[in-house]
């Protein structure tokens, strides 16, 4: 059975028939893309349907989010958002909490309105919106009610009195220059790990973490997406991740694809050599489904998290005068680079200052000396600061970009006052810069340290305005054309998969977003608000009410 | 089962970049006997761990433990040091050696032994005789490894063979790793700055330093005379001063005392000065020396 889909248009981010007003699809593939006139030679003597259900619609290509974590999702999807910003999530959209009060508020009404006999975890708290926290002010509101309150860094918590008894804190073992304060119900840096192993019990009980899945398929779903990176597959335990990931990603319901990309570093721990590492990695494959695959990539990491201003950075550095951090000794990141480099692997790898670029390309300069390659895929994952000398050296090296476009937005004001100054901060992410230099460009949201909404990727990518709602580094914006190729045909190049999807093409797996409005030629400040009426995955229609 | 009322369980770290010899000295403390009853040595994998035969527990291994005869055990901590010291307080273990990755900060990993149950005794930062000049100036790790060098309670010279012209220039206490007692300092280095309230085993000797800061200019004899003078228990003194001759080098071990000129060692006053080392703090000099 063929199906013709309809459209009011099609953009098929294929720069050779750009435009189009119809889709024919069999088992899954695109026959052909274009006018219905042209498609009577597939349709002579063949059974087909038109389906018009989006006849006043716009067909895009799947949308892809090549970086994202659904572990770690799954971890926190479970919990209540209290957040400075917006989160459109499928159970209702989180709208921006940017006041002390107003997080009282809200925290008294998920009080009352879920179950008294569970205990009620809430993410996203920051104290530059929300106030000072502490054990008090949770139990003004919460009263005994178990009740944690998580940072939106994820790097500190507050509980209050009935939590920690929950938990069994022990008041007695907290002795002064430990990173816990009792009397503020307050666990950060090696106090929240103490926190953390009690917590356990609560926050990876089985049943929450499969629920925890459940809201990452259904967050996925709604964000439009039709492919997605898993990009660092085992970081906490590979074959737990595995079964549950095939348990919940894979069957006729689920509407997209996984691209799983094993974490490096725990693939090889426990002492095992890094030259093992490619031996390691070819065996995940065995592990391959339909919707899961394992493929030749692997995830390695440069330096510390973004968010935390753990980025190495080049001089002058931070402002306070602090430094980075290395996740990886250099010399053993390049160790691992050289043995993935060698078997032929697309290596991807974490890189979030300037400093940790500049030695993730230096490394990559070494490779290609040892044994040049071509069409290699060596993807830069982040790319938080660069300089534009950086730039022409990626192109140069043949290495791509998959960028978290949304540290501009949230992080750009406050990076600029207390971090690294305006000038490098309003050059965040600069992106445009690598399209000039014709350097395969996408933009991801980490899933969770940005929504998972391609759209709302878009969106920051085009405008680059800032929560405070000043333009950073207007030099850098994308046009709507490159921000829709980046979450499309530009993504599935990074995650290997450009041969079946990111775009509209005779050949292609029929994975479409549906929108409301065209993304290409409406206002660029409402491409986030552009409503999503349905994915189609392989030819399956998946409606978004 | 249960165990007596916890007193707080001290962690000496060993740190250093990649290659100062973290892993060799671990198994040097493995295959030691120094090791005091119910020490828990925990390192990062036992990928490089090389513990003889005789002196494993057997059929000890499991998981991420190996159990020794002379009941200490040896623990990887596969990127989780909260999960290990949750791990090792149940059962029941009285001191930690924890090896540090070699991007650590020392500042940073002492702080995350301030884990409920634990303190940090003290952090040993070796340091490569042979490389550690050039990564100075590395442009990726020369801020990391000058800053390991800053924050080490006590820092251990290691391949000295290899280039012995080596000289740290630091006025912290020092060892190099082949010298007699290299362990012993190790194993019983208190950081100055921690004083726990109750002592986890009275049996080791616990070392301490005292750094004295000196900017004038002394005189040799002098030096010489006032150190023949501290007690016995004064295990080593280490140093620069500015003397009437210049700059020199101030090197005491046991009752032996080498004075030596170092005209282009020294750029600031801020590394002069003397640093002394003994078993018992009370019997370190209390006031600054007067030559």
């Amino acid at each position: 059975m063929l199906t013709l889909f309809k459209a009011r248009s099609v953009i098929t981010m294929n720069d050779s028939l750009p435009r189009a007003s119809a889709v024919l699809v069999r088992d899954g593939v695109v026959l052909e893309v274009g006018e219905e006139a042209t498609m009577a030679p597939w349709l002579r003597g063949q059974d087909y349907v038109v389906d018009d259900q989006f006849a006043d619609k716009i067909i895009c290509p799947g949308f892809i989010d090549p970086h994202l974590h659904p572990s770690m999702a799954a971890v926190l999807l479970p919990m209540e958002f209290i957040t400075a910003m917006r989160w459109k999530l499928p159970w209702g959209e989180v709208e921006p909490v940017t006041t002390e009060a107003a997080f009282d508020q809200r925290m008294a009404t998920l009080v009352a309105e879920k179950d008294p006999q569970q205990p009620l975890f809430i993410w996203g708290y920051h104290q530059l919106w929300h106030g000072a926290m502490s054990k008090t002010r949770i139990e003004s509101i919460a009263g005994r009610r178990p009740t944690v309150v998580w940072h939106r860094s994820f790097h500190e918590l507050y509980m209050n009195s009935s939590a920690m008894e929950m938990v069994g804190v022990v008041a007695e073992d907290i002795k002064p220059g430990m990173q816990i304060n009792v009397e503020r119900g307050h666990f950060y840096e090696g106090g929240l790990g103490y926190a953390i192993n009690r917590l356990n019990p609560w926050i990876l009980a089985p049943d929450k973490y499969a629920a925890g899945l459940q809201r990452l398929k259904q967050v996925v779903h709604h964000g439009g997406h039709t492919s997605i990176g898993d990009l660092a597959t085992g970081m906490f335990n590979f074959s737990a991740e595995a079964e549950a990931l095939s348990q919940y990603l894979e069957g006729d319901d689920v509407p997209f694809r996984t691209r799983l990309v094993a974490h490096g570093t725990v693939l090889t721990k426990g002492g095992v050599p890094p030259t093992q590492g490619p031996e390691l990695a070819e065996a995940l494959q065995q592990r391959n489904s339909h919707r899961l695959h394992f493929g030749r990539h692997i995830k390695l990491f440069s330096d510390g998290a973004f968010f935390s201003q753990l980025a190495q950075l080049q001089q002058p550095g931070y402002i306070d005068g602090h430094s980075g951090e290395w996740l990886t000794t250099p010399e053993i990141l390049e160790q691992h680079i050289r043995a993935y480099w060698h078997a032929g692997y697309q290596i991807h790898v974490h890189v979030t200052g300037d400093l940790g670029l500049q030695l993730t390309l230096d490394i990559l300069q070494k490779m290609q000396d040892e044994k040049p390659r071509f069409n290699h895929g060596f993807t830069l994952e982040h790319f938080g600061f660069s300089t534009p000398e950086q730039i022409r050296q990626i192109k140069a090296l043949g290495a791509q970009v998959s960028a978290n476009v949304y540290y501009l937005h949230e992080l750009s004001d406050s990076y600029s006052q207390s971090g690294i100054g305006y000038e490098r901060a309003s050059q965040m992410a600069r992106l445009g810069s690598c399209f000039n230099a014709g350097i395969n460009t996408t933009v991801h949201s980490d899933f969770t340290m940005a929504p998972a909404e391609p759209l709302n990727s878009m969106w920051v990518a085009v405008n680059r305005v800032n929560h405070a709602g000043d333009v950073m580094g207007a030099t850098e914006c994308l046009t709507p054309h490159q921000a829709l190729q980046a979450i499309t045909i530009n993504a599935a190049h990074v995650i290997g998969m450009a041969d079946i999807t990111g775009s509209i093409r005779s050949g292609k797996r029929a994975d479409f977003t549906v929108l409301d409005q065209d993304p290409l030629t409406c206002d660029p400040m409402s491409l986030r608000d552009i409503g999503i009426s349905a994915t189609v995955f392989e030819g399956k229609v998946f409606p978004l009410s | 089962m249960t165990y007596p009322s916890p007193t707080q369980i001290p962690v000496t770290l060993i740190a250093g970049y990649l290659g100062a010899g973290k892993t060799t000295l671990v198994n040097k403390l493995l295959n030691s006997k120094k090791l005091p009853a119910n020490t828990a040595v925990l390192v990062n994998d036992f990928g490089d761990i090389n513990i003889d035969e005789q002196l494993i527990k057997n059929d000890s291994q499991v998981d991420n433990v190996i159990g020794l005869a002379n009941g200490c055990i040896c623990c990887s901590i596969a990127d989780d040091l909260t999960a290990a010291l949750e791990q090792v307080r149940a059962s029941g273990v009285e001191r930690v050696i924890l090896e540090c990755s070699g991007v650590a900060e020392p500042a940073k990993a002492r702080q995350q032994c301030y884990y409920p149950g634990f303190y940090p005794q003290a952090c040993i930062v070796l340091v490569d005789a042979q490389a550690h000049d050039q990564r100075c100036d590395d442009k990726y790790v020369g801020v990391l490894a000058r800053a390991q060098v800053q924050q080490a309670d006590l820092l251990v010279v290691t391949k000295t063979a290899l280039n012995s012209q080596f000289q740290l220039v630091a006025l912290q206490p020092s060892v190099a790793v082949e010298d007699a007692g290299c362990l012993d300092l190790v194993l019983g280095w208190q950081a100055q700055d921690f004083a726990p309230d109750v002592h986890g085993d009275e049996q080791q000797p616990h070392f301490a330093a005292k750094t004295w800061r000196i900017t004038e200019t002394v005189s040799s004899d002098a030096v010489r005379a006032y150190l023949l003078g501290q007690p016995q228990s004064l295990q080593r003194v280490k140093g620069y001063l500015q003397t009437h001759e210049g700059i020199v080098e101030v090197q005491q071990v046991g009752r032996q005392i080498e004075i030596h000129a170092r005209p282009q060692l020294i750029k600031g006053s801020q590394e002069l000065g003397l640093v002394f080392i003994g078993y018992r703090g009370e019997e370190l000099p209390q006031q600054a020396p007067l030559f």
